[in-house]
Protein backbone atom coordinates (compact mmCIF):
# COMPACT_ATOMS: atom_id res chain seq x y z
CA UNK A 1 0.00 0.00 0.00
CA UNK A 2 1.80 3.06 -1.20
CA UNK A 3 1.24 6.01 -3.47
CA UNK A 4 2.77 3.94 -6.27
CA UNK A 5 -0.62 2.20 -6.37
CA UNK A 6 -2.06 5.37 -7.93
CA UNK A 7 0.01 4.66 -11.00
CA UNK A 8 -0.64 0.94 -11.47
CA UNK A 9 -0.97 -0.02 -15.09
CA UNK A 10 -1.01 -3.80 -15.32
CA UNK A 11 -4.47 -5.23 -15.80
CA UNK A 12 -6.05 -1.78 -15.63
CA UNK A 13 -8.39 -0.20 -18.14
CA UNK A 14 -7.90 3.18 -19.78
CA UNK A 15 -10.24 4.65 -17.14
CA UNK A 16 -7.71 3.99 -14.37
CA UNK A 17 -4.78 5.01 -16.50
CA UNK A 18 -6.46 8.34 -17.20
CA UNK A 19 -6.88 8.82 -13.47
CA UNK A 20 -3.15 8.17 -12.99
CA UNK A 21 -2.22 10.61 -15.74
CA UNK A 22 -4.62 13.19 -14.34
CA UNK A 23 -3.00 12.99 -10.93
CA UNK A 24 0.49 13.06 -12.42
CA UNK A 25 -0.19 16.06 -14.66
CA UNK A 26 -1.97 17.75 -11.75
CA UNK A 27 1.16 17.51 -9.63
CA UNK A 28 3.34 18.71 -12.51
CA UNK A 29 1.07 21.70 -13.04
CA UNK A 30 1.04 22.43 -9.32
CA UNK A 31 4.82 22.65 -9.29
CA UNK A 32 4.74 24.74 -12.44
CA UNK A 33 2.22 27.13 -10.86
CA UNK A 34 4.55 27.70 -7.92
CA UNK A 35 7.43 28.35 -10.32
CA UNK A 36 5.29 30.63 -12.46
CA UNK A 37 4.16 32.73 -9.52
CA UNK A 38 7.65 33.13 -8.09
CA UNK A 39 8.98 33.91 -11.55
CA UNK A 40 6.58 36.84 -11.79
CA UNK A 41 8.27 38.49 -8.81
CA UNK A 42 10.84 39.61 -11.37
CA UNK A 43 8.27 42.09 -12.66
CA UNK A 44 8.78 44.03 -9.46
CA UNK A 45 12.55 43.84 -9.69
CA UNK A 46 12.51 45.93 -12.84
CA UNK A 47 12.52 45.66 -16.57
CA UNK A 48 16.08 44.30 -16.91
CA UNK A 49 15.60 41.36 -14.55
CA UNK A 50 12.29 40.46 -16.11
CA UNK A 51 13.51 40.68 -19.67
CA UNK A 52 16.62 38.66 -19.04
CA UNK A 53 14.45 35.91 -17.51
CA UNK A 54 12.12 36.02 -20.50
CA UNK A 55 15.09 35.92 -22.88
CA UNK A 56 16.39 32.71 -21.31
CA UNK A 57 13.08 30.89 -20.81
CA UNK A 58 11.35 31.86 -24.02
CA UNK A 59 14.03 30.33 -26.17
CA UNK A 60 14.47 27.31 -28.44
CA UNK A 61 16.34 25.53 -25.64
CA UNK A 62 13.21 25.61 -23.51
CA UNK A 63 10.85 24.72 -26.33
CA UNK A 64 10.71 20.96 -25.53
CA UNK A 65 9.70 21.77 -21.95
CA UNK A 66 7.09 24.23 -23.16
CA UNK A 67 5.61 21.64 -25.45
CA UNK A 68 5.54 18.98 -22.73
CA UNK A 69 3.97 21.47 -20.39
CA UNK A 70 1.35 22.23 -23.02
CA UNK A 71 0.59 18.53 -23.23
CA UNK A 72 0.19 18.29 -19.46
CA UNK A 73 -2.04 21.37 -19.40
CA UNK A 74 -4.22 20.33 -22.30
CA UNK A 75 -4.58 16.77 -21.03
CA UNK A 76 -5.43 17.90 -17.52
CA UNK A 77 -7.94 20.39 -18.90
CA UNK A 78 -9.70 18.18 -21.41
CA UNK A 79 -9.64 15.08 -19.22
CA UNK A 80 -10.73 17.28 -16.33
CA UNK A 81 -13.83 18.43 -18.18
CA UNK A 82 -14.69 14.79 -18.82
CA UNK A 83 -14.23 13.94 -15.15
CA UNK A 84 -16.31 16.92 -14.02
CA UNK A 85 -19.16 15.86 -16.30
CA UNK A 86 -18.97 12.30 -15.03
CA UNK A 87 -18.69 13.37 -11.42
CA UNK A 88 -21.76 15.57 -11.79
CA UNK A 89 -23.57 12.49 -13.05
CA UNK A 90 -23.60 13.43 -16.74
CA UNK A 91 -22.83 10.81 -19.35
CA UNK A 92 -22.00 7.84 -17.16
CA UNK A 93 -23.27 5.44 -19.82
CA UNK A 94 -21.19 7.22 -22.45
CA UNK A 95 -18.04 7.24 -20.33
CA UNK A 96 -15.98 5.12 -22.71
CA UNK A 97 -16.83 7.29 -25.69
CA UNK A 98 -16.10 10.40 -23.64
CA UNK A 99 -12.75 8.94 -22.68
CA UNK A 100 -11.70 8.30 -26.26
CA UNK A 101 -13.00 11.72 -27.28
CA UNK A 102 -10.89 13.32 -24.53
CA UNK A 103 -7.72 11.70 -25.87
CA UNK A 104 -8.59 12.67 -29.42
CA UNK A 105 -9.29 16.29 -28.49
CA UNK A 106 -6.12 16.41 -26.40
CA UNK A 107 -4.05 15.21 -29.35
CA UNK A 108 -5.59 17.70 -31.78
CA UNK A 109 -5.28 20.68 -29.44
CA UNK A 110 -1.73 19.69 -28.54
CA UNK A 111 -0.62 19.64 -32.16
CA UNK A 112 -2.22 23.02 -32.88
CA UNK A 113 -0.81 24.58 -29.71
CA UNK A 114 2.64 23.15 -30.30
CA UNK A 115 2.80 24.66 -33.76
CA UNK A 116 1.69 28.01 -32.37
CA UNK A 117 4.26 27.72 -29.58
CA UNK A 118 6.99 26.88 -32.08
CA UNK A 119 6.12 29.92 -34.13
CA UNK A 120 6.07 32.08 -31.04
CA UNK A 121 9.47 30.97 -29.77
CA UNK A 122 11.37 30.36 -32.97
CA UNK A 123 9.46 32.66 -35.32
CA UNK A 124 10.50 36.21 -36.13
CA UNK A 125 10.43 38.53 -33.18
CA UNK B 1 -15.79 23.21 20.92
CA UNK B 2 -13.35 20.75 19.45
CA UNK B 3 -16.21 18.42 18.73
CA UNK B 4 -18.26 21.19 17.14
CA UNK B 5 -15.46 22.27 14.89
CA UNK B 6 -14.94 18.71 13.75
CA UNK B 7 -18.64 18.40 12.99
CA UNK B 8 -18.56 21.66 11.11
CA UNK B 9 -15.65 20.78 8.84
CA UNK B 10 -17.22 17.37 8.37
CA UNK B 11 -20.40 19.03 7.21
CA UNK B 12 -19.32 21.87 4.91
CA UNK B 13 -15.67 21.73 3.99
CA UNK B 14 -15.68 18.50 2.01
CA UNK B 15 -18.85 19.01 -0.05
CA UNK B 16 -18.12 22.71 -0.66
CA UNK B 17 -14.51 21.98 -1.62
CA UNK B 18 -15.63 19.25 -3.99
CA UNK B 19 -18.17 21.44 -5.78
CA UNK B 20 -15.74 24.37 -5.97
CA UNK B 21 -13.03 22.08 -7.31
CA UNK B 22 -15.32 21.05 -10.16
CA UNK B 23 -16.52 24.60 -10.86
CA UNK B 24 -13.04 26.15 -10.69
CA UNK B 25 -11.82 23.38 -12.98
CA UNK B 26 -14.36 24.25 -15.65
CA UNK B 27 -13.59 27.94 -15.22
CA UNK B 28 -9.86 27.28 -15.57
CA UNK B 29 -10.32 25.44 -18.84
CA UNK B 30 -11.66 28.68 -20.30
CA UNK B 31 -9.42 31.13 -18.45
CA UNK B 32 -6.16 29.29 -19.15
CA UNK B 33 -7.08 29.05 -22.80
CA UNK B 34 -7.49 32.84 -22.81
CA UNK B 35 -4.27 33.29 -20.84
CA UNK B 36 -2.26 31.13 -23.22
CA UNK B 37 -3.79 32.84 -26.22
CA UNK B 38 -2.93 36.29 -24.91
CA UNK B 39 0.61 35.52 -23.82
CA UNK B 40 1.79 33.15 -26.53
CA UNK B 41 -0.46 32.94 -29.51
CA UNK B 42 -1.69 36.47 -30.21
CA UNK B 43 1.34 38.67 -30.92
CA UNK B 44 5.06 38.11 -30.67
CA UNK B 45 5.57 40.95 -28.23
CA UNK B 46 2.95 39.80 -25.75
CA UNK B 47 5.59 39.07 -23.12
CA UNK B 48 7.50 42.34 -23.46
CA UNK B 49 7.78 44.17 -20.15
CA UNK B 50 5.74 47.19 -21.26
CA UNK B 51 2.91 45.05 -22.58
CA UNK B 52 2.71 42.98 -19.40
CA UNK B 53 2.61 46.09 -17.24
CA UNK B 54 0.05 47.69 -19.50
CA UNK B 55 -2.20 44.63 -19.27
CA UNK B 56 -1.93 44.72 -15.49
CA UNK B 57 -3.25 48.29 -15.55
CA UNK B 58 -6.21 47.53 -17.78
CA UNK B 59 -9.40 47.02 -15.76
CA UNK B 60 -10.78 44.25 -17.98
CA UNK B 61 -7.55 42.25 -17.87
CA UNK B 62 -7.29 42.83 -14.17
CA UNK B 63 -10.74 41.37 -13.64
CA UNK B 64 -10.01 38.29 -15.75
CA UNK B 65 -6.58 37.78 -14.18
CA UNK B 66 -7.97 38.11 -10.67
CA UNK B 67 -10.54 35.46 -11.46
CA UNK B 68 -7.86 33.26 -13.03
CA UNK B 69 -5.61 33.70 -10.02
CA UNK B 70 -8.41 32.87 -7.61
CA UNK B 71 -9.50 29.79 -9.55
CA UNK B 72 -6.00 28.47 -10.17
CA UNK B 73 -4.73 28.88 -6.62
CA UNK B 74 -7.85 27.29 -5.16
CA UNK B 75 -7.85 24.44 -7.65
CA UNK B 76 -4.14 23.73 -7.13
CA UNK B 77 -4.03 23.81 -3.35
CA UNK B 78 -7.37 22.09 -2.90
CA UNK B 79 -6.23 19.47 -5.39
CA UNK B 80 -3.12 18.80 -3.37
CA UNK B 81 -5.27 18.73 -0.23
CA UNK B 82 -7.43 16.02 -1.79
CA UNK B 83 -4.35 14.06 -2.81
CA UNK B 84 -2.85 14.21 0.67
CA UNK B 85 -6.18 13.26 2.24
CA UNK B 86 -6.20 10.19 0.00
CA UNK B 87 -3.43 8.78 2.16
CA UNK B 88 -3.38 7.40 5.70
CA UNK B 89 -0.90 10.14 6.54
CA UNK B 90 -3.47 12.74 5.51
CA UNK B 91 -6.19 11.01 7.48
CA UNK B 92 -4.09 11.12 10.63
CA UNK B 93 -3.25 14.81 10.22
CA UNK B 94 -6.52 15.85 8.66
CA UNK B 95 -6.97 19.11 10.45
CA UNK B 96 -3.37 20.27 9.95
CA UNK B 97 -3.55 19.39 6.26
CA UNK B 98 -6.81 21.30 5.82
CA UNK B 99 -5.53 24.39 7.58
CA UNK B 100 -2.10 24.40 5.98
CA UNK B 101 -3.31 24.04 2.41
CA UNK B 102 -6.15 26.51 2.78
CA UNK B 103 -3.69 28.96 4.30
CA UNK B 104 -1.26 28.45 1.43
CA UNK B 105 -4.11 29.04 -1.01
CA UNK B 106 -4.95 32.36 0.63
CA UNK B 107 -1.27 33.34 0.79
CA UNK B 108 -0.67 32.54 -2.88
CA UNK B 109 -3.79 34.46 -3.88
CA UNK B 110 -2.81 37.48 -1.77
CA UNK B 111 0.72 37.41 -3.20
CA UNK B 112 -0.65 37.43 -6.73
CA UNK B 113 -3.02 40.31 -6.03
CA UNK B 114 -0.27 42.37 -4.41
CA UNK B 115 2.03 41.73 -7.32
CA UNK B 116 -0.62 42.67 -9.82
CA UNK B 117 -1.49 45.93 -8.10
CA UNK B 118 2.11 46.98 -7.47
CA UNK B 119 3.48 46.86 -11.02
CA UNK C 1 -3.23 -29.23 -22.89
CA UNK C 2 -1.53 -27.80 -19.87
CA UNK C 3 -1.68 -24.28 -18.52
CA UNK C 4 0.84 -22.86 -16.07
CA UNK C 5 -0.69 -21.51 -12.86
CA UNK C 6 1.91 -19.15 -11.46
CA UNK C 7 0.66 -18.41 -7.97
CA UNK C 8 1.85 -15.76 -5.55
CA UNK C 9 1.93 -17.50 -2.21
CA UNK C 10 2.29 -16.26 1.33
CA UNK C 11 2.88 -18.51 4.30
CA UNK C 12 2.52 -15.92 7.05
CA UNK C 13 6.14 -14.79 6.78
CA UNK C 14 7.36 -14.75 3.26
CA UNK C 15 6.02 -14.06 -0.18
CA UNK C 16 7.01 -16.31 -3.08
CA UNK C 17 5.87 -17.38 -6.51
CA UNK C 18 5.22 -21.01 -7.29
CA UNK C 19 4.28 -22.55 -10.64
CA UNK C 20 2.01 -25.50 -11.28
CA UNK C 21 1.22 -27.19 -14.60
CA UNK C 22 -2.51 -27.85 -14.70
CA UNK C 23 -4.11 -30.06 -17.36
CA UNK C 24 -7.16 -28.18 -18.58
CA UNK C 25 -10.30 -29.23 -20.41
CA UNK C 26 -12.84 -27.24 -22.36
CA UNK C 27 -14.99 -25.12 -20.07
CA UNK C 28 -12.75 -25.61 -17.03
CA UNK C 29 -12.85 -22.70 -14.59
CA UNK C 30 -10.00 -21.14 -12.70
CA UNK C 31 -11.49 -22.43 -9.48
CA UNK C 32 -11.44 -25.98 -10.81
CA UNK C 33 -7.79 -25.41 -11.66
CA UNK C 34 -7.08 -24.29 -8.09
CA UNK C 35 -8.90 -27.35 -6.75
CA UNK C 36 -6.87 -29.54 -9.09
CA UNK C 37 -3.65 -28.13 -7.59
CA UNK C 38 -4.90 -28.56 -4.04
CA UNK C 39 -6.00 -32.16 -4.67
CA UNK C 40 -3.13 -33.37 -6.82
CA UNK C 41 -0.08 -31.13 -6.59
CA UNK C 42 0.10 -29.19 -3.33
CA UNK C 43 -2.45 -29.64 -0.57
CA UNK C 44 -1.14 -26.61 1.32
CA UNK C 45 -2.48 -24.11 -1.24
CA UNK C 46 -5.06 -21.87 0.41
CA UNK C 47 -7.90 -20.15 -1.43
CA UNK C 48 -11.48 -19.31 -0.61
CA UNK C 49 -14.57 -20.53 -2.42
CA UNK C 50 -18.01 -21.70 -1.54
CA UNK C 51 -20.86 -21.58 -4.03
CA UNK C 52 -18.92 -22.20 -7.26
CA UNK C 53 -21.58 -20.24 -9.12
CA UNK C 54 -20.83 -16.55 -8.73
CA UNK C 55 -23.19 -15.91 -5.86
CA UNK C 56 -21.27 -15.94 -2.60
CA UNK C 57 -18.42 -13.61 -3.53
CA UNK C 58 -15.72 -15.68 -1.81
CA UNK C 59 -13.43 -16.47 -4.67
CA UNK C 60 -12.15 -13.18 -6.12
CA UNK C 61 -8.49 -13.45 -7.14
CA UNK C 62 -6.24 -11.40 -9.37
CA UNK C 63 -5.39 -13.03 -12.69
CA UNK C 64 -2.78 -11.34 -14.85
CA UNK C 65 -3.35 -8.12 -12.93
CA UNK C 66 -7.15 -8.09 -13.08
CA UNK C 67 -9.50 -9.22 -10.32
CA UNK C 68 -12.05 -11.87 -11.34
CA UNK C 69 -14.27 -14.48 -9.70
CA UNK C 70 -12.32 -17.73 -9.99
CA UNK C 71 -15.51 -19.77 -10.23
CA UNK C 72 -16.98 -17.70 -13.07
CA UNK C 73 -13.86 -17.37 -15.19
CA UNK C 74 -13.02 -20.05 -17.70
CA UNK C 75 -9.33 -20.68 -18.10
CA UNK C 76 -9.63 -20.48 -21.88
CA UNK C 77 -11.20 -17.02 -21.65
CA UNK C 78 -8.08 -15.55 -20.09
CA UNK C 79 -6.38 -16.34 -23.38
CA UNK C 80 -2.93 -17.06 -22.04
CA UNK C 81 -0.96 -20.23 -21.42
CA UNK C 82 0.55 -18.79 -18.27
CA UNK C 83 -1.62 -17.27 -15.57
CA UNK C 84 -0.22 -15.05 -12.83
CA UNK C 85 -2.60 -15.60 -9.94
CA UNK C 86 -2.40 -13.31 -6.92
CA UNK C 87 -4.58 -12.38 -3.98
CA UNK C 88 -6.62 -9.22 -4.66
CA UNK C 89 -5.00 -5.89 -3.75
CA UNK C 90 -5.93 -3.50 -0.94
CA UNK C 91 -6.69 -6.37 1.42
CA UNK C 92 -4.34 -7.88 3.98
CA UNK C 93 -3.23 -11.32 2.86
CA UNK C 94 -3.74 -14.07 5.45
CA UNK C 95 -2.42 -17.04 3.47
CA UNK C 96 -1.81 -17.51 -0.24
CA UNK C 97 -4.97 -16.28 -1.99
CA UNK C 98 -7.00 -15.78 1.17
CA UNK C 99 -7.43 -12.17 2.24
CA UNK C 100 -8.86 -10.52 5.34
CA UNK C 101 -12.36 -9.09 4.71
CA UNK C 102 -13.02 -7.95 8.27
CA UNK C 103 -12.54 -4.21 7.61
CA UNK C 104 -14.43 -4.44 4.32
CA UNK C 105 -17.50 -5.82 6.08
CA UNK C 106 -17.24 -3.26 8.90
CA UNK C 107 -17.38 -0.54 6.25
CA UNK C 108 -20.47 -2.16 4.82
CA UNK C 109 -22.04 -2.10 8.25
CA UNK C 110 -21.21 1.59 8.65
CA UNK C 111 -23.65 2.64 5.91
CA UNK C 112 -26.55 0.64 7.47
CA UNK C 113 -27.25 -1.64 4.52
CA UNK C 114 -30.78 -2.63 5.51
CA UNK C 115 -34.24 -1.09 5.17
CA UNK C 116 -34.87 1.52 7.84
CA UNK C 117 -38.53 2.20 8.59
CA UNK C 118 -40.10 4.54 11.08
CA UNK C 119 -43.17 2.34 11.38
CA UNK C 120 -41.59 -1.04 12.06
CA UNK C 121 -44.29 -3.20 13.53
CA UNK C 122 -43.43 -6.85 13.88
CA UNK C 123 -46.73 -7.80 15.54
CA UNK C 124 -48.85 -6.67 12.63
CA UNK C 125 -46.51 -6.67 9.63
CA UNK C 126 -47.71 -4.82 6.56
CA UNK C 127 -46.69 -5.34 2.99
CA UNK C 128 -44.55 -2.56 1.52
CA UNK C 129 -45.83 -1.93 -1.96
CA UNK C 130 -43.50 -0.91 -4.77
CA UNK C 131 -44.06 -0.41 -8.49
CA UNK C 132 -41.79 -2.22 -10.96
CA UNK C 133 -40.32 1.16 -11.88
CA UNK C 134 -39.46 1.93 -8.28
CA UNK C 135 -37.76 -1.42 -8.00
CA UNK C 136 -35.81 -0.90 -11.19
CA UNK C 137 -34.25 2.26 -9.78
CA UNK C 138 -32.11 0.31 -7.34
CA UNK C 139 -32.22 -3.26 -8.63
CA UNK C 140 -28.77 -3.34 -10.31
CA UNK C 141 -27.13 -1.99 -7.18
CA UNK C 142 -28.69 -4.73 -5.08
CA UNK C 143 -26.83 -7.43 -7.03
CA UNK C 144 -23.54 -6.89 -5.18
CA UNK C 145 -22.06 -10.10 -3.79
CA UNK C 146 -19.34 -8.38 -1.71
CA UNK C 147 -16.47 -10.06 -3.52
CA UNK C 148 -14.20 -7.03 -3.02
CA UNK C 149 -13.09 -6.76 -6.67
CA UNK C 150 -14.07 -3.07 -6.85
CA UNK C 151 -12.36 -2.23 -3.60
CA UNK C 152 -9.18 -4.00 -4.72
CA UNK C 153 -8.70 -1.75 -7.77
CA UNK C 154 -9.72 1.54 -6.17
CA UNK C 155 -6.75 3.95 -6.02
CA UNK C 156 -8.20 5.76 -3.01
CA UNK C 157 -8.71 2.51 -1.10
CA UNK C 158 -5.10 1.62 -1.93
CA UNK C 159 -3.65 4.44 0.12
CA UNK C 160 -6.35 5.32 2.61
CA UNK C 161 -7.29 2.32 4.71
CA UNK C 162 -10.41 3.86 6.24
CA UNK C 163 -11.96 4.88 2.90
CA UNK C 164 -15.41 3.30 2.81
CA UNK C 165 -14.83 2.18 -0.76
CA UNK C 166 -17.07 1.59 -3.76
CA UNK C 167 -18.93 -1.45 -2.42
CA UNK C 168 -20.08 0.15 0.83
CA UNK C 169 -21.07 3.43 -0.83
CA UNK C 170 -22.97 1.47 -3.49
CA UNK C 171 -24.81 -0.35 -0.70
CA UNK C 172 -25.73 3.03 0.79
CA UNK C 173 -27.07 4.18 -2.57
CA UNK C 174 -28.97 0.92 -3.07
CA UNK C 175 -31.05 1.76 0.02
CA UNK C 176 -31.31 5.49 -0.57
CA UNK C 177 -32.71 4.82 -4.04
CA UNK C 178 -35.25 2.41 -2.55
CA UNK C 179 -38.71 4.00 -2.23
CA UNK C 180 -39.47 1.99 0.94
CA UNK C 181 -36.46 3.27 2.86
CA UNK C 182 -36.66 6.02 5.46
CA UNK C 183 -33.07 6.10 6.68
CA UNK C 184 -31.57 8.45 4.12
CA UNK C 185 -30.37 11.01 6.61
CA UNK C 186 -28.30 8.50 8.59
CA UNK C 187 -26.64 7.19 5.46
CA UNK C 188 -25.74 10.64 4.16
CA UNK C 189 -24.10 11.28 7.51
CA UNK C 190 -22.22 7.99 7.29
CA UNK C 191 -20.64 8.74 3.92
CA UNK C 192 -20.13 12.50 4.40
CA UNK C 193 -16.88 12.28 6.37
CA UNK C 194 -13.52 12.74 4.68
CA UNK C 195 -13.21 8.94 4.53
CA UNK C 196 -16.45 8.83 2.54
CA UNK C 197 -17.61 9.83 -0.93
CA UNK C 198 -15.09 12.67 -1.30
CA UNK C 199 -12.21 10.26 -1.78
CA UNK C 200 -13.58 9.05 -5.10
CA UNK C 201 -11.98 10.74 -8.12
CA UNK C 202 -13.76 8.71 -10.77
CA UNK C 203 -10.98 6.37 -11.80
CA UNK C 204 -14.09 4.22 -12.44
CA UNK C 205 -12.08 1.01 -12.47
CA UNK C 206 -14.60 -0.45 -10.02
CA UNK C 207 -17.26 -0.52 -12.73
CA UNK C 208 -14.78 -2.12 -15.11
CA UNK C 209 -13.98 -5.08 -12.87
CA UNK C 210 -17.31 -5.70 -11.12
CA UNK C 211 -18.21 -9.31 -12.02
CA UNK C 212 -21.89 -8.56 -11.40
CA UNK C 213 -22.02 -5.31 -13.42
CA UNK C 214 -23.32 -3.45 -10.40
CA UNK C 215 -21.87 -0.13 -11.68
CA UNK C 216 -20.37 1.03 -8.37
CA UNK C 217 -18.85 4.12 -10.02
CA UNK C 218 -22.33 5.30 -10.99
CA UNK C 219 -23.68 4.71 -7.49
CA UNK C 220 -20.80 6.63 -5.90
CA UNK C 221 -21.35 9.65 -8.20
CA UNK C 222 -25.08 9.71 -7.42
CA UNK C 223 -24.39 9.28 -3.75
CA UNK C 224 -21.90 12.12 -3.77
CA UNK C 225 -24.14 14.71 -5.42
CA UNK C 226 -26.95 13.85 -3.04
CA UNK C 227 -24.63 13.98 -0.05
CA UNK C 228 -23.22 17.34 -1.13
CA UNK C 229 -26.68 18.84 -1.58
CA UNK C 230 -27.82 17.35 1.70
CA UNK C 231 -24.80 18.69 3.59
CA UNK C 232 -25.06 22.18 2.11
CA UNK C 233 -28.80 22.34 2.67
CA UNK C 234 -28.27 21.38 6.27
CA UNK C 235 -25.81 24.20 6.84
CA UNK C 236 -27.94 26.83 5.15
CA UNK C 237 -31.25 25.86 6.77
S1 LIG D 1 -17.24 -19.42 -5.18
FE1 LIG D 1 -18.98 -18.22 -4.73
S2 LIG D 1 -18.66 -16.51 -6.04
FE2 LIG D 1 -17.07 -17.83 -6.62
Amino acid sequence: MSVADWFRVRGRSLQSISFSLHRLTGLVLFIYLLMHLSYLTSLKLGKEVYESLIATTVSPAFLPFDILLLLATIFHGVNGIRVVLNEFGIGYEARKAMLYAAYLITAILWIIASVAMYNFVVGVR
Amino acid sequence: MDELEGMHTRRVLEPAAWILQMVSGLLLAALIAIHLYVTHFSTHDALAYENVVERFRDAGFKAIYTLLLLAVTFHAFNGVRAIVLDTDFGAKNRRAVNWLLMLLFVAAFAYGILLMSSV
Amino acid sequence: MKVIFNIRRFDGEKDYWQSFAVPVFRGMTLLEGLFYIKENLDGSLAFRASCRMGVCGSCAVKVNGKPVLACETQISSVNSSKLDIEPIDNFRVIKDLVTDFEGFFRKHEAVKPYLIRNDDNYENPVELIQTPKQMKSYYTFSLCIKCGACYSVCPAAATRSDYLGPAAITAAWRFIADSRDEGKEERYEAVCGDNGVWRCHFAAECSEVCPKKVEPAKAVQKMRIRTALHAIKKVIL
